[in-house]
């Protein structure tokens, strides 16, 4: 059997290289707040926009390279291959990491003004917004469930933290507080699940799985420990991403975090833990009769729940945080239909329609919420729908841009949110899931009116004395401009980008 | 040993979730610290019991002798223990920051209510 | 075509700026493009006539069947003209209607982005790109119904008409996907031509479902029609523009465009014709029995498109040679009446026709205008509207199915339109002056748009056969093909058709006479919402919020203890049963083989639990805690792990350290849980807890042979040179692992810095 074992893959520096320069920025930007404290602000926005973007080029750079895996015993064993390296350093990994990297870079942007006005510490945020994004990035490549909860922990710590950003703020303190023991709890079932699929493979790296499950003769007890581990996995997802059960952290750790904060993490968690989600289940295809039920029925009643509580609400960011759990809800169906797809014949449904979703769904979402942390003021966040009244007199740019993320968000055309999901309605439609395409369907019909609210919020002449709107600064003004070209960029060259995800 | 270790197990788990379910933070802490040492035994479990025998390759051969402990899950829940450290301290501070703004422990007093 | 609509689009943006720099000049200059776009649609008419559709194709989303393919044969372009040319007119009126606003300039951009959007419905031939357009549509309709945004009516009425004209929008959508994916093609030529296939399909019905209720909806078709008359909040140029001549058409459009590939089944043609008829009814009942001039003309626009409805219902030639006619006899008559009532209420203040009367002294040329109109929708001779109503009874005759029911609805309807037209067009202006009303002077700008619409309605009567020759029926032929030509004519002669028309008058003057007499029918409940629609729809709407409160409350409390113990019970749930029912127990062989010290180690663990579990004060807590991390510990120890082991006693000392020096003010435990409560959690606590025993006993009673192990353990010594093989794994093999773990901990670290850095505010309530 030894003589089977092969060499142990060369590093391959070439794809490492983005996570090192985020990584490598995160530290230089702590170190320079330790060294010239509460003077550096803008020497450390101006170290994180180069390292972004020297992370992205670094990625770009490499972008034809073919899909390797690194760091790991490829090994045999006597019934076949098993095992691989502990990343993939693919399309769809690069895809997303640009994604998060982008994701951090908007944020870095845009928070200037907002952490000014709000009196909050950069030193910290900048670094920890770095590592977060280092973490998301480690979701997206990894093969190995291990780095997958190590890059899911340092992106979820990294956020506890940022969430309680605003010390003087119960809410803030409440969210971090809410956001961590519920995190802390999905991370461990994350973990349980991590060791009992190792239990049943021998192996932490999802290859284990198929190996598992190709043999000719599957020993029964260590398919059904990996059936439980990959059942507490899909928990450990379901947290991250806020499926309905396991959603009901999203909207008050939403709602108390900085908005700044909110923005990055309803994009960056979401994107990373998605894509972190979408390689196991591939990896689990075998699984796929026990999981597909499950996700189906978290898809209707995310999207449902997530949509009609979100009715209810008040504040902008409770708003938005419902959407996010009803968004979570459409992609989820993405996926359901993509892995139902996978056993028909004549019909290859790729990673390319959650791929573009999330795309959308970051760009939206994000300039979402950097529109919103612009009526933030001294005193409060600001996010109450009232605060937003009379946005479009004093801030006609941001408003407008508001009403374009909105609309994409409702799906309306012919934004990218439109797109994105048409796409999943036509990948359900050809999976034979036409009902949960009708439901999906359904759900963007009730979605209109609560982003409709918001719409009419910033359209709206303020009724007693108006808000103080923070002056829109070059940062916000760019990362609007940023996400709205986005929104439509991707509109004009949706085959291009398409067949570039599925590629 | 296999059935009382499950049984310990199952207890400790029983013993956090219930703690978890208090009002108290501390106490929801604490049965955060319970279960990190249930996953830890149930790893050590599932990677089967195998007495006094370490995995460390003797002076002149060149692997463990059989039988000997897993050294993999062992790794694992190295890992997990120092990550579960990290985490643990993390929260301690964490309640600590927020009774201090809050001025409660209690968690029912800690809520943002829809509507 | 693209160009067309793409400047359309491109003047919308400019049309702000533009209206800063030329002010009140700003409408006729806006004008100048729609209605070049107009001539050159109706340039393209003989070469259509001749059976050659204009075909342009602009390639987009090919994988996806989406792109921006425009196909115009004779239906399209009846359409593009009434788009272009009355919004040419309605641009001219707005700048008379806004004149002196300083704020008009985002109405213009609006009624142009709508103006391109429609267009954009019209010749699509892609449906995608239809349906995008058709969204423009709505919103646009949304954003102009709302115009007055300072007015809550006029807010709560364009949301109405969103949500009514948006979901509509979205059921369409799948009906379009859904009808593609049956065709095979998401072009409506392509469609058209694909015979059979698609009423065959499995798809069909849902396809029919999808289709109908959004042109039902977008055409306010009952039961979706109430939206429209509470529409008429809009300001008077969107009022005959959209909810009139345009948009509201847009459905019926649709249903002519796809007529030939989806309407040959029943199903089709008894929906459609029943829901026209009854709209047919309703609307023009509701329009008599009202007083608000621009409520009557919103109610008889619904009423007309019922009756367009029930003309493609009947489908067969003769009734969509009408559909053509009457499209555009109602678009030149009704757009005049509204843009009359407009100006009338601009002037006047005042659009109660009970109190208006006597006007024309002066408003004379509005007075012609307005008169004009109303012979034309009364159907006197000599007016466009006329020929319109002999063809649809020409229509209804000719029905295969229940053809004197259809002729009896259209008679009932059309004659309570003689008394709507004469309360709206004439009496204002010729009947007898009512109370004394401040008019002020019309600007000229709005009296171009009402004469020349109802000139021409007075005019084409002369010119039959031009246009049946040109618009009419390359129109119908696009819809049922080039069978046989019908003639349009303005005189048939004395025949049934005109007895009817005849008799239409009549009974309409009567009832003119007795409506009076209805007048308090109008304040009635059944007048402000016939069969209940308006309530269903409130109920509805106010229903899906108390669901979505009544969730928040018990889902969403803020509860965190909730929030875990729901957790907890659907996970466990969830693994049990897969678990569970997965499981072959009998396969299990158990072991149970303790030592002494072994069971003496566990009797410590479960003191250590149970003191744990009903500790009163932190401190017996924290050291119960303490005992069962170095009891856990020995175990490691007693089984082969002598590295964690060590971890693990450095990392417990660490954590009861640090909860003692943190902890330490905390206040005392204090059981704050009832009784029940209690109990419910230790019941949840010991099913997770057997569960989880349940889960060990079973992955561990099968010997293990992992790959990995050998693997690792074979290889420490012959490639990595250590022996302790558990080190050689972390710092090794997996050093990456232990790098992310190292990360981790550095995360957690500078976290737990940050929140001890600053000393918390001094100003915060209740700080300990």
């Amino acid at each position: 059997m030894n003589s089977a074992l092969a060499q142990p893959a060369p590093i391959p520096w070439e794809a490492l290289l983005p996570l090192i320069a985020v990584a490598t920025t995160g530290v230089v930007a702590m170190l320079i707040e330790m060294i010239w404290p509460r003077r550096s602000n803008d020497v450390i926005v101006w170290v994180c926009i180069v390292g972004l973007a020297a992370a992205a080029g670094c990625v770009v750079y490499h972008w034809n390279l073919p899909a390797l895996e690194s760091f790991g015993p490829r090994f045999d064993n006597a019934q076949g291959s098993v095992g691989g390296g502990l990343f993939l350093h693919d399309r769809f990994g690069q895809i997303i990491q640009l994604t998060l990297i982008a994701t951090a870079f908007l944020t870095v942007i845009f928070s200037e003004g907002y952490l000014r006005e709000k009196r909050l510490a950069f030193g910290e945020f900048y670094p920890l917004v770095m590592w977060a994004a280092m973490g998301g990035m480690i979701m997206a490549t990894s093969r190995d469930l291990l780095i997958v909860f190590l890059g899911l922990e340092t992106l979820s710590i990294a956020l506890y933290v940022l969430a309680g950003l605003s010390q003087k703020d119960k809410r803030s303190q409440e969210s971090a507080l809410k956001y961590f023991l519920l995190g802390a709890f999905a991370s461990g079932f994350m973990l349980y699940g991590i060791s009992l699929i190792y239990g049943a493979t021998g192996t932490t790296n999802v290859a284990g799985i198929p190996a598992l499950f190709s043999l000719e003769l599957p020993d029964p007890t260590a398919v059904n420990v990996a059936y439980a581990g990959m059942g507490l996995i899909l928990v450990g997802f379901a947290f991250k991403v806020a499926l309905v059960p396991f959603h009901m952290w999203t909207p008050d750790v939403y709602q108390g975090a900085p908005t700044v904060v909110t923005g990055f993490m309803a994009a960056a968690s979401k994107v990373a833990a998605f894509a972190a989600l979408i390689r196991f289940l591939d990896a689990s295809m075998a699984m796929k009769d026990v999981w597909i039920p499950i996700l189906t029925v978290l898809a209707v009643i995310t999207m449902t729940v997530g949509n009609l509580i979100a009715l209810a609400q008040k504040d902008a960011k409770r708003i938005l945080g419902y959407s996010s759990i009803a968004q979570a809800g459409y992609i989820l169906v993405a996926i359901v239909a993509w892995a139902k797809a996978k056993g028909m014949p004549n019909l290859t449904i790729g990673y390319e329609t959650v791929a573009f979703y999330l795309i959308a769904y970051t760009v939206m979402t994000l300039g979402a919420f950097a529109v919103l942390s612009s009526a933030a003021s001294k005193g409060k966040e600001g996010t109450l729908l009232e605060d937003l009244y009379g946005m479009w007199r004093r801030a006609p740019f941001p408003a407008a841009m508001m009403i374009v993320f909105m609309a994409s968000l409702a799906g309306v055309p012919p934004t990218g949110g439109f797109f994105g999901k048409l796409f999943i309605f036509f990948d359900a439609v050809n999976a034979n899931l036409v009902w949960l395409a009708l439901i999906l369907a359904v759900n963007s019909v009730i979605s209109v009116a609560y982003y409709l609210k918001i719409v009419q919020a910033t359209l709206r002449d303020p009724e007693v004395h108006p808000t103080k709107f923070a002056p829109v600064n070059v940062g916000l003004f760019a990362t609007c401009f940023l996400c709205a070209i986005g929104l439509f960029a991707i509109v004009l060259f949706i085959d291009p980008l398409k067949s570039w995800l599925g590629g | 040993m296999q059935v009382v270790f499950a049984a310990i197990i199952g207890m400790l788990y029983a013993g956090a979730v219930y703690m978890m379910l208090r009002r108290s933070i501390v106490k929801l802490i604490i049965g955060l610290a319970l279960f990190g040492h249930a996953t830890n035994l149930l790893i050590f479990a599932v990677a089967r019991l195998v007495r006094y025998n370490p995995a460390i390759v003797q002076k002149g051969d060149s692997a463990p002798i059989e039988p000997f402990a897993d050294p993999v899950p062992q790794a694992l829940i190295l890992t997990a223990i120092v990550i579960g450290f990290g985490v643990q301290a993390f929260s301690i501070v964490l309640i600590k920051r927020v009774y201090q703004t809050v001025g409660t422990d209690d968690l029912d007093q800690i809520r943002g209510t829809d509507s | 075509m693209l160009l067309a609509v793409c400047s359309i689009f491109a003047l919308s943006i400019a049309a702000p700026f533009l209206h800063r720099i030329a002010k009140d000049y700003c409408a006729p200059l806006l004008a100048l493009l729609p209605g070049s776009i107009c001539f050159y649609f109706i340039s393209l008419a003989p070469r259509i006539a001749e059976g050659k559709p204009v075909e342009e194709k602009w390639e987009w989303v090919p994988s996806l069947g989406a792109n921006l393919t425009f196909y115009v044969e004779g239906l399209s372009l009846l359409f593009a003209i009434l788009v272009t040319g009355i919004g040419t007119l309605i641009v001219i009126y707005a700048g008379g209607y806004f004149k002196g606003d300083a704020a008009s300039g985002r109405f213009y951009s609006l009624l142009l982005l709508f103006m391109g959007a429609m267009l954009g419905i019209v010749i699509s031939d892609n449906l995608f790109a239809l349906f995008v357009f058709w969204e423009l549509t709505s919103i646009s309709s949304y954003l102009l119904i709302g115009y007055n945004h300072k007015d809550e009516e006029s807010r709560s009425s364009a949301l109405q008409a969103l949500i009514v004209t948006g979901g509509g929008g979205l059921a369409l959508l799948a009906g379009f996907v859904l009808l593609g994916m049956a065709a095979g093609s998401f072009e409506i030529s392509a469609i058209n031509q694909s015979g059979p296939e698609v009423v065959h399909h499995s798809l069909y019905p849902l396809v029919v479902i999808g289709v109908l209720v959004g042109a039902f909806t977008k055409s306010a078709q009952f039961p979706f029609h109430f939206w429209l008359p509470n529409a008429m909040a809009a300001p008077a140029p969107v009022s005959a523009y959209l909810h009139s001549a345009t948009m509201v058409k847009a459905g019926v459009f649709l249903l002519a465009r796809l007529h030939p590939s989806i309407a040959d089944t029943p199903v089709f043609v008894w929906t459609v014709s029943i829901v026209g008829a009854m709209t047919m009814l309703l609307g023009a009942v509701m329009g008599a029995i009202s007083t608000d001039m621009k409520r009557m003309l919103a109610y008889t626009t619904v009423s007309i498109l019922g009756c367009l409805t029930l003309l493609l219902g009947v489908g067969v030639e003769s009734a969509l040679f009408a559909f053509g006619v009457l499209v555009l006899a109602h678009a030149l008559y009704k757009g005049t009446l509204f843009l009359v009532a407009g100006t009338v209420e601009k002037l006047s203040g005042e659009r109660n026709v009970k109190h208006l009367g006597g006007l024309f002294s002066r408003l004379p040329a509005l007075g012609i205008a307005g008169s004009l109109a109303a012979m034309s929708m009364i159907g006197v001779p000599l007016f466009f509207g006329f020929v319109a109503k002999e063809a649809i009874y020409e229509a209804a005759l000719k029905a295969t199915n229940m053809s004197g029911l259809w002729i009896a609805a259209m008679v009932v309807s059309s004659a309570l339109f003689v008394a709507v037209a004469i309360l709206v067009g004439i009496k204002p202006f010729f009947g007898p002056e009512v109370r004394e009303l401040t008019v002020k002077k019309a600007p000229a700008l709005m009296l171009v748009g009402p004469l020349m619409l109802s000139v021409l309605g007075f005019a084409f009567f002369f010119l039959p056969d031009l246009l049946g020759k040109y618009l009419i029926h390359p129109s119908s032929a696009a819809v049922i093909g080039d069978a046989n030509i019908i003639v349009l004519k303005s005189w048939h002669g004395l025949n049934a058709v005109l007895g009817l028309s005849v008799l239409t008058i009549a009974i309409g003057i009567v009832i003119y006479r007795f409506l009076p007499k209805l007048g308090s029918v109008s304040e009635s409940s059944f007048a402000k919402d016939p069969f209940g629609a308006i309530s269903v729809y409130e109920r509805s709407l106010a229903g899906v919020l108390r669901f979505g409160q009544w969730q928040a409350s018990t889902l969403q409390n803020g509860y965190l203890r909730k929030y875990i113990l729901l957790t907890i019970c659907v996970t466990t749930a969830f693994a049990g049963i897969v678990f569970i029912l997965h499981t072959n127990w009998k396969s299990l062989h158990l072991t149970f083989d303790l030592r002494v010290h072994e069971a003496a180690l566990i009797i410590v663990m479960v003191a250590a639990v149970a003191i744990l579990v009903r500790a009163s004060s932190r401190l017996t807590a924290i050291v119960a805690l303490g005992v069962l991390g170095y009891a856990v510990a020995l175990v490691f120890m007693l089984y082969g792990a002598p590295d964690l082991t060590m971890t693990q006693l450095c990392i417990e000392t660490l954590s009861v350290v640090l909860f003692v020096f943190v902890l330490y003010r905390l206040p005392q435990f204090i059981r704050l849980s009832r009784r029940r409560t209690r109990l419910r959690d230790a019941i949840v606590a010991s099913c997770v807890g057997a569960l989880m025993a349940c889960l060990v006993l079973v992955a561990s009673s099968e010997p293990a042979d992992s790959h990995l192990r050998q693997y690792y353990s074979t290889k420490a010594y012959e490639e990595a040179f250590g022996r302790n093989v558990v080190n050689v794994i972390l710092v090794d093999f997996r050093a990456l692992d232990t790098l992310g773990e190292i990360t981790v901990l550095a995360v957690a670290a500078i976290g737990v810095f940050a929140l001890l850095k600053l000393r918390p505010p001094a100003d915060t309530e209740g700080a300990a």
